[in-house]
């Protein structure tokens, strides 16, 4: 039975969300405060009985929480998501409550939630949920978080608060992996269980030495940043057998991956060719990933398999515009890793203008400082780059990060004002590779969308 | 017969945090423009090699908890070279926690004490509160005067001994402390700053100044470094300095 101040705090959360959206606001947070002002844990009775997976680490939440939606979706039940990108406390309350009825109770079964690494702690003792993904961790938004180690602390105290959900581990991830250490939780790994690109030390290591003792650690492969076949010489941590896993890639483009995955569970192995509509390695750990959480959670593998290959980009994130005529692909880049990621892919590509935007709101963190581990020189050397805009709050700084890449000072133009960079962006006679950081993907989202007829992502 | 500079980066493996190894690229850049070679080198951990052979130093800030092996490498003997180049007049550049290993120790919060290296006069105790945001300070006249635009991101708060120079005054921000209106420390030919950002590249009359000091030191002479078109380099400059002034970086 539920108490008259969950009821309440579900209408609070109503009103206020309506109103927001008749002012034609996509705010977020406000909604869960109104819901929690009456009850603070009002997301543990409209989180009542659902199914859930909630996925976390630094990069790939969003694309992954996509990939589990767009498969459950797929065989016809209605999925609860937090798609809108509010991952903390209030805003993953706001999207329950709105899923609840005026008595608090859950209309859909299922949910799958994007959780900020240190909102975890908060969101998933009150959600208790089936599986909790987490992808992985680089060093982000420093100046939020301090250190990458205290991420890592902020994501396992989480898991410690919901003992009952099965972990799902990248264990190509030192970092990520450790987890598994001290939790009473039930355990799976996925990962990539071959090298891919050039086996060389990533410049800036994000886990160069062994979480537990110090020792430098050894690959006998990578794949990208400090992601592989690590191992400690000294106290033998080293990567875990992986339950589900990539073990080739087959064919890689611009329109996605062909990979082979394999299934184990206790002797018995499956093996499956699957093809993955999103490109860049790392929308093969997306995938795998999803994969192997999708099955923790008891859902049927054919379903995502088949889903995969016609997944659609999120918000931001690889999504693609035509913008009177001129192809535009937005690719979401928060941090070094990330970043280099996104540089190998666009310099892979035939004549293009690059577009960077760098703010530095809140959500994306003051300090800009990342762009100089970022390997931009790749961008710079690169012949087929015609032209690069930069744009946003920090813009002048851009400009001078790839003044020292290399880039000769003619080929860079700044641009103040998302109108007027959308309309340099329409003049462009080559393709458009657009790599913005979180705030400025929104507001340059906003404004391509209104150009040319996209969705807003409050309304996805 | 063209000019060289020597550059040892010490311990580019562990401290590598906040984008600090821009400021290689950008001694780097800004020696190649002008024609004087330069030779970078990697002094990584457990690396045994003879430090007199460079004129400038690079020590950038790291994670808390890769610090302590760090610490191992510089008792067993590479510490004591450091602090001979410091007295012999070569140049440093110190950044975060790479600046508070030059002075005596660090004492945490808890009172736990952590012996540092000694090479400059001065101490770090661990604060509750972090110090963090965009800042800005006036250089003093000994290392060129010019305004400094950074990011400071510590908890250590950093006191100099008496008759021990900051760096520079304090404009907005906390610097050393957050009391005092001091940042960093200026001794012999060390400068030592808290400033992330990477520091030098918005800063180039900063760079400069410390790669003309290293250069007269090998030289033994006056050196005039040839202007550069640093119009990019002041845009970045000013509009951060504004925002500083004016609070709006948020």
């Amino acid at each position: 039975m539920s108490s008259i101040k969950t009821m309440l705090g579900v209408l609070a959360c109503k009103g206020a969300r309506a109103s927001l959206r008749v002012a034609k606001s996509g705010g977020t947070t406000l909604p869960g405060r109104a819901a929690m002002f009456f009850d603070k844990n009002i997301l543990a009775d409209v989180s009542k009985n659902m199914d859930i997976i909630v996925v976390t680490g630094t990069n790939g939440k969003t694309t992954t929480c996509n990939m589990l939606e767009q498969a459950l979706s797929s065989t016809g039940v209605d999925v609860l998501a937090n798609k809108s990108g509010a991952n903390l406390l209030k805003g993953v309350t706001a999207e329950f409550c709105a899923n609840a009825n005026w008595k608090g109770v859950p209309k859909k079964k299922y949910a799958i939630i994007e959780c900020d690494e240190g909102a975890l702690k908060q969101v998933v003792p009150l959600i208790k949920p089936k599986v909790i993904l987490v992808t992985n961790l680089f060093r982000d938004q420093l100046d939020r978080y301090g250190e990458v180690t205290h991420t890592l602390e902020q994501i396992r105290m989480g898991v410690e608060k919901a003992p009952e959900s099965i972990l799902c581990l990248n264990a190509d991830c030192s970092l990520t992996a450790s987890l598994a250490k001290d939790v009473p939780n039930k355990v799976v790994y996925y990962g990539i269980d071959c090298p891919y690109g050039e086996q060389k030390e990533p410049e800036v290591s994000d886990a160069k030495y062994c979480i537990n003792c110090g020792e430098e650690y050894k690959y006998e492969y990578h794949t990208y940043a400090h992601l592989g076949g690590f191992y400690c010489p000294k106290c033998g941590y080293k990567r875990s057998q992986t339950n589900t896993a990539v073990t080739a890639i087959n064919k890689l483009s611009a329109k996605g991956t062909d990979v082979t995955m394999e299934f184990r569970s206790g002797d018995k192995v499956d093996k499956e060719n699957v093809l993955i509509s999103l490109p860049a390695i790392y929308n093969v750990y997306n995938a795998v990933g999803a994969v192997c959480a999708y099955t923790a959670a008891g859902f049927k593998r054919e379903d995502i398999l088949k889903s995969l290959s016609v997944t659609s980009s999120s918000f931001g994130r690889m999504e693609t515009f035509d913008l009177d005529g001129v192809d535009v692909q937005m690719i979401l880049v928060k941090n070094p890793a990330g970043c280099n990621q996104a540089l190998t892919y666009v310099t892979s590509m035939d004549e293009y203008e690059a577009v960077i935007c760098l703010n530095d709101k809140t959500a994306d963190g003051h300090d800009i400082s990342w762009i100089w581990d970022a390997e931009y020189e790749r961008l710079a050397s690169d012949d087929s780059l015609k032209k690069l805009i930069v744009s946003g709050d920090r813009a002048e700084d851009i400009a001078l990060r790839l003044k020292y890449a290399g880039l000769d000072e003619s080929k860079i133009e700044l641009i103040k004002g998302w109108d007027n960079l959308v309309n340099a962006m329409k003049k462009s006679e080559y393709p458009v590779f657009v790599l913005p950081n979180y705030t400025s993907m929104l507001a340059l989202r906003k404004t391509l969308a209104e150009v040319t007829g996209a969705e807003e992502f409050w309304k996805g | 017969m063209s000019k060289v500079l020597k550059i040892c980066h010490l311990y580019p493996e562990v401290l590598n945090l906040y984008g600090d190894r821009g400021n290689i690229l950008c001694m780097k850049k800004r020696l190649e423009w002008r024609g004087i070679d330069v030779d970078v080198h990697e002094c990584k951990l457990g690396d045994k090699q003879d430090l007199s052979d460079y004129d400038l130093f690079f020590i950038g800030g790291g994670q808390d908890f890769e610090q302590e092996v760090l610490l191992e490498d510089l008792r067993s003997g590479k510490g004591d070279e450091i602090k001979k180049a410091v007295n012999d007049g070569k140049t440093f550049l110190c950044i975060c926690g790479g600046y508070q290993m030059m002075g005596h120790y660090y004492e945490t919060h808890e009172g736990v004490k952590c012996e540092f290296l000694g090479a400059v006069d001065f101490h770090t105790i661990g604060g509750k509160e972090r110090m963090i945001d965009n800042y800005a300070f006036e250089l003093g006249k000994e290392s060129g005067g010019s305004i400094v635009v950074g990011y400071e991101n510590h908890s250590g708060r950093t006191y100099l001994a008496d008759g021990i120079k900051p760096l520079g005054r304090i404009i907005k921000g906390c610097g050393n402390n957050g009391e005092d209106m001091t940042e960093g420390v200026r001794y012999n030919n060390v400068f030592g700053t808290y400033s992330h950002g990477p520091v030098l590249p918005k800063n180039p009359k900063l760079c400069d100044f410390i790669l003309s000091t290293a250069l007269e030191r090998r030289y033994g002479e006056k050196i005039e470094l040839e202007p550069l078109p640093d119009a990019l380099e002041m845009q970045a400059h000013d509009s951060v300095y504004d925002k500083i002034i004016s609070g709006t970086i948020k």
